[in-house]
C-alpha cells in the first residue's frame, strides 16, 4: 500500500500548533489518521475546548496508563468527530501527565459529555480525581472494594505459569 | 439450548422469566463476580425448595479463564449448593440438555425429605 | 408527589446482570440510574500478565457472540505495531467471519432485547432458530459455534473448508427469503409498532453530544459507520450501503439493524466471490515492539476499540479496551427520564446493550 500525503493529519495538526501555541508540550502526527497532542493538567480545558471548535465533538475512549518508574499517570482522551467530514477518520489522542501521588485534574465533561462514564473508570481503575465530575462514585468494582485502584502495577494477580 | 433446534421443552423444561420464587432449578451460567454473589444468594433463597442448581461452562465450574482476576468468586459452590457440573466455553447446548437429563436420573433417585 | 424506588435488574430475562435504579412517580420515571458491574472480571489486568497469543480467548469473552470484531480490533494494533502485512486472503476470511457474526449478533438481538423484552416469543424463536444455521457455518469454518479466537496476528487460524461456499450461499438464499416474515411478524406488527414508535426518541444533536455508537447513532440520523469513515480490511472495496433513519426512536433502530443484515448479505456474497487465492497467514513474533496503537473497529453493537502499549516483551504493559455498549449506555438514563414504566423494556431492548460487553 503506497503511503498517500496525510494532507488532513498534517492540516490539523499546523492548526493545533498555531492556536495552541505554549499550551502544549507537543502536538504530533503519528500515521493515517492518528495525531497526539501533549498538554498539561493546567491547560487540559483550553486545548479540549479548541478541538472542540476543531470539530471533535465526541470522545471514543479514555484511558490511564500507570508508569510506576517514571512516578507518572498518563490520562488518554481519545477524541474524534461525528459531524465533520473530512475529521471522521482521525483519531486525536490528548495526553496529560499527572503526578501519580496524588492525580487530579479538571474533569472534560463540559466540552465532552460522552467522556461521563470514561472518567469514572479511570477514578475508580486508577485514582485520579477528576474534579467537578458530577457524579464521580465507583462504577464497575464490587460495592466494598477496600484495595488499591485496581489497574495502578501496585495490584499483582498470580501470573500465568 | 432453549431455540428451536434443541427444545428443552421435551425434557420438561420451561424458562421462568423472572420468576424466582415458582423456580425449581437455577443454572449459574458463566463467571459470577464478587459483586453479583450477594444477589446469586439472595435469589437461591427466594427459590422454594426442592430446588437445585447447575453449574454451566469453566467460569462458573472453577473461575475458567478469570481464574486470576481481581473481582471474580473462583469457587461458588461454597456459597450454593451445586448439583450438576458442565464443563465447557461455552458448553455446547447438547452438554446442557445431558445435565438436564443427568439431573433428573439423580431427583429420581433421591426422596423428598433429603432436601 | 411521592417517589417510588423500584430496582429493575441485575437478575432479569434477557440479557445479563445489570442493574437499573429507577425512581418513578406513580405510573412515570422520575429517574434512571444504571448501576454495572456485575459482570466486570478484569480483563484488561489480566491481559498485562499473559503473553499476546493467550490473551486472545480472554479479550473474546466480553462478547461471545459478536467474537470476531473483539478478537480483530485486539490484533490489529499488534499487527500495526509489528508492521506485518496480512495477506488478502486472510482478511477476505476475517471479513467473512465477522458479517456472519453481525448477522447472528442482529438475530440474537432481535430476539432477545426485541423479542422476549416485549413479550413477543415468535420473534425470539425465529431469531433464535435462524442464528443456528449461521452458527453452523461457524462451527465448519472454525470449529467452535460461538467463540473461535481465529484471528491471530498475521492471519487466520483456518482456510475455509471445502463445501462452505456453497453451504454459505444456500444460507443467504435462506435469510434472503425469510427476512419478509420477520419483518412482517416483528417490525411491521402493529401491535410492536404500537410499542416502540416515537418511544424512547434520541435527536441528532444528543446522539453525537452523548457519544452513542452503532446502531444507535445511525438511527438517529448520523451516517457514520468505521468500515466506511476509516476503511479496515478490505472494505473500502466492497460496495455495500450504511442503512440510517431520521426518526430515532426505537423502531426505527431496529429497523436500522434490519437493513444491515441485508448489507451484510450483500457484502458476504462479495466476499466469497472475489476471495482471492493465496496465503492465509504471515508469521509474526509472539512480541509486541516498543509503541502504542488504537484500533477501530465496527461491531455489531458499535466501534469498539482497543489501546495496546508494547515495551518489547510478549506481554503486553497496557491493554484497554471500550466497546459500543459501554459507549451506548450514556444515552439509557437520557431516554427514560420522564417515560412511563412500561416503556423501560422497549427502551432499554432498542439500545441492544450487552453487559457483558460494556463491563469487561
Amino acid at each position: 500500500m503506497t503511503a498517500a500525503p496525510l494532507v488532513v493529519e498534517e492540516r490539523v495538526a499546523t492548526a493545533a500548533r498555531e492556536r495552541l501555541g505554549s499550551a502544549v508540550e507537543e502536538v504530533k502526527v503519528e500515521h493515517r489518521g492518528r495525531i497526539s497532542i501533549t498538554a498539561r493538567k493546567e491547560t487540559a480545558r483550553d486545548v479540549a475546548t479548541c478541538l472542540h471548535e476543531m470539530g471533535f465533538d465526541h470522545t471514543i475512549a479514555v484511558a490511564g496508563v500507570d508508569y510506576p518508574v517514571e512516578k507518572r499517570i498518563e490520562v488518554i482522551y481519545f477524541v474524534s468527530s461525528f459531524s465533520s467530514g473530512d475529521l471522521k477518520h482521525v483519531v486525536v489522542s490528548l495526553r496529560i501527565n499527572l503526578d501519580r501521588d496524588k492525580p487530579s485534574m479538571q474533569t472534560l465533561t463540559p466540552i465532552w459529555e460522552s467522556a461521563s462514564f470514561f472518567e469514572r473508570e479511570a477514578y475508580e481503575m486508577f485514582g485520579v480525581d477528576f474534579e467537578g465530575h458530577p457524579n464521580l462514585q465507583k462504577l464497575l468494582l464490587q460495592d466494598n472494594w477496600d484495595g488499591p485502584p485496581p489497574l495502578r502495577k501496585d495490584l499483582r494477580i498470580p501470573e500465568m505459569a | 439450548m432453549m431455540c428451536p433446534r434443541y427444545d428443552p421443552e421435551r425434557f420438561g423444561m420451561q424458562a421462568a422469566a423472572g420468576a424466582m420464587r415458582q423456580s425449581d432449578l437455577l443454572i449459574i451460567e458463566g463467571t459470577i463476580t464478587k459483586k453479583m454473589l450477594k444477589r446469586v444468594k439472595v435469589i437461591w433463597e427466594q427459590m422454594p425448595n426442592p430446588k437445585y442448581a447447575i453449574a454451566m461452562g469453566d467460569c462458573a465450574c472453577s473461575g475458567g479463564l478469570f481464574h486470576d482476576s481481581y473481582s471474580i468468586v473462583n469457587e461458588v459452590q461454597k456459597a450454593i449448593p451445586i448439583d450438576i457440573y458442565v464443563p465447557g466455553c461455552p458448553p455446547r447446548p447438547e452438554a446442557l440438555l445431558n445435565a438436564i437429563i443427568k439431573l433428573r436420573e439423580k431427583i429420581r433417585k433421591e426422596e423428598v425429605y433429603q432436601r | 408527589m411521592s417517589i417510588l424506588d423500584l430496582n429493575v435488574g441485575p437478575q432479569h430475562p434477557g440479557s445479563g446482570h445489570m442493574r437499573i435504579m429507577v425512581k418513578t412517580d406513580g405510573d412515570f420515571i422520575v429517574e434512571a440510574t444504571p448501576d454495572i458491574g456485575y459482570v466486570h472480571r478484569g480483563v484488561e489486568k489480566i491481559a498485562e500478565s499473559r503473553n499476546i497469543i493467550k490473551n486472545i480467548p480472554m479479550i473474546c469473552r466480553p462478547n461471545i457472540a459478536d467474537d470476531s470484531h473483539l478478537n480483530w480490533s485486539y490484533i490489529a494494533p499488534i499487527e500495526t505495531l509489528q508492521g506485518v502485512e496480512v495477506p488478502e486472503r486472510a482478511l477476505y476470511i476475517r471479513t467473512i467471519l465477522c458479517e456472519m457474526n453481525r448477522i447472528a449478533s442482529h438475530l440474537y438481538g432481535m430476539a432477545i432485547m426485541g423479542g422476549v423484552f416485549s413479550g413477543h416469543t415468535t420473534m425470539y424463536m425465529f431469531g433464535f432458530g435462524d442464528r443456528e444455521l449461521l452458527l453452523d457455518l461457524n462451527e465448519m469454518l472454525t470449529g467452535a459455534r460461538m467463540t473461535f479466537s481465529f484471528s491471530v496476528p498475521g492471519g487466520v487460524r483456518r482456510d475455509l473448508p471445502g463445501g462452505f461456499r456453497e453451504k454459505l450461499l444456500d444460507t443467504l438464499d435462506y435469510l434472503e427469503l425469510h427476512l419478509p416474515a420477520i419483518d412482517r411478524i416483528f417490525l411491521s406488527n402493529p401491535i410492536f409498532v404500537e410499542r416502540a414508535k416515537n418511544v424512547g426518541v434520541l435527536r441528532k444533536a444528543d446522539a453525537v453530544r452523548l457519544g452513542v455508537v452503532g446502531p444507535v447513532l445511525r438511527g438517529s440520523g448520523v451516517r457514520c459507520d468505521i468500515r466506511k469513515d476509516a476503511p479496515y480490511g478490505v472494505y473500502d472495496r466492497l460496495d455495500f450501503e450504511i442503512p440510517t433513519s431520521k426518526e430515532g426512536d426505537s423502531l426505527s433502530r431496529w429497523r436500522v439493524r434490519f437493513e444491515e443484515i441485508r448489507q451484510s448479505i450483500v457484502i458476504l456474497r462479495q466476499a466469497i466471490r472475489d476471495i482471492p487465492k493465496g496465503p492465509i497467514a504471515k508469521k509474526s513474533p509472539i512480541m509486541i515492539p516498543k509503541g502504542e496503537a488504537i484500533s477501530r473497529i465496527e461491531s455489531a453493537r458499535g466501534e469498539i476499540n482497543h489501546y495496546i502499549i508494547g515495551d518489547g516483551s510478549d506481554k503486553p504493559y497496557r491493554v484497554k479496551m471500550n466497546t459500543g455498549s459501554f459507549k451506548n449506555l450514556l444515552a439509557l438514563p437520557f431516554l427514560l427520564k420522564g417515560v412511563h414504566i412500561g416503556d423501560l423494556p422497549i427502551i432499554y431492548g432498542s439500545l441492544d446493550y450487552w453487559p457483558i460487553e460494556a463491563d469487561r
